[in-house]
């Protein structure tokens, strides 16, 4: 079992948005997302489900956890896990930043428009 | 046709929908009262508001310039806007031509030209407004190499706010 618990070295953030979308362009991975956005759970509890062995899930759990998505944690033999909610703050900025000038003009005058209305 | 020349203009199409909770009165003075539509159309989030000067009827000439803070892909350099009105129809349809560009030593340089379509449809609970903007942007004057900067420091400063 690969040591999931290290923290790796900080990552450029082309590098950190590219492991996200390599992590979630696999349909298998999107699934353990898809099920760790209900409810934390164990690796066990994890791969029952898929038609994959226990190692395939560890293999793609530790790429979920390289790409910042998913967190694990070993408290006494049993390996939980949980969704990393910070990941996704990664990819939605990155996809804010990629809005066009005039997405973010009209999210200002959504803005302005309800600050107009409150104030009469 | 060996020799035959690459394009040096670049055109991009797009349309965008959006909702808004306001009738298309409120909308259309938000784009018609100038101390209405600095509060939207300027993106504070990295430049300074050096001019905005509103001229809202058909033959006007809206010109907006602004100061890029000194950490932004411009660094310092004075971002243009001239805004010219073609057609206004109140609370229904606005059209504009605008020239985005940069400005040195008072030499206006543009990297954009736009033609560019509001229309303000009632709903039941705002407006919708459809955005039409067709573009062509010029080779040269920084449009394409301006960009890759710009996305070249948004993932620098996208890293730096990760390692907080």
């Amino acid at each position: 079992m690969p040591n999931l618990d290290q923290p790796g070295p900080p990552q450029r953030p082309s590098e950190s948005i590219h492991r996200v979308f390599h992590a979630l362009g696999d349909p298998t991975r999107r699934a353990l997302v898809e099920r760790l956005s209900e409810t934390p759970v164990t690796v066990s509890q994890l791969a029952e489900p898929l038609a994959i062995t226990l190692a395939a899930v560890v293999q793609h759990l530790q790429i979920l956890e390289e790409s910042g998505l998913v967190r694990t944690e070993k408290i006494g033999r049993v390996r939980t896990c949980r969704i990393e909610p910070k990941g996704f703050s990664v990819m939605e900025q990155w996809i804010q930043d990629r809005r066009t000038a005039w997405e973010r003009r009209f999210d200002r005058l959504t803005d302005f428009l309800m600050d107009e209305q409150s104030d009469e | 046709m060996d020799t035959m020349q690459q394009p040096t203009v670049n055109h991009s199409n797009f349309t965008l929908e959006r909702n808004f909770p306001a009738s298309p009165e409120r909308v259309f003075s938000a784009f018609s009262d100038p101390a209405k539509k600095i509060r939207w159309h300027a993106d504070g989030r990295n430049s300074e508001i050096v001019a905005f000067e509103m001229d809202f009827r058909v033959g006007g000439i809206d010109r907006y310039r602004y100061r890029m803070s000194a950490d932004s892909p411009l660094k310092g350099a004075i971002l243009s806007n001239d805004t010219h009105y073609l057609e206004i129809q109140p609370n229904r349809r606005i059209v504009i031509a605008y020239t985005m560009g940069i400005e040195t030593a008072g030499e206006n340089r543009p990297f954009s030209a736009s033609l560019a379509t509001f229309e303000l449809l009632p709903t039941a609970t705002g407006t919708d407004i459809l955005f039409t903007e067709q573009s062509a942007f010029f080779e040269g004057a920084d449009g394409p190499e301006m960009r890759k900067n710009g996305w070249t420091s948004l993932l620098k400063s996208l890293a730096e706010a990760l390692s907080e």
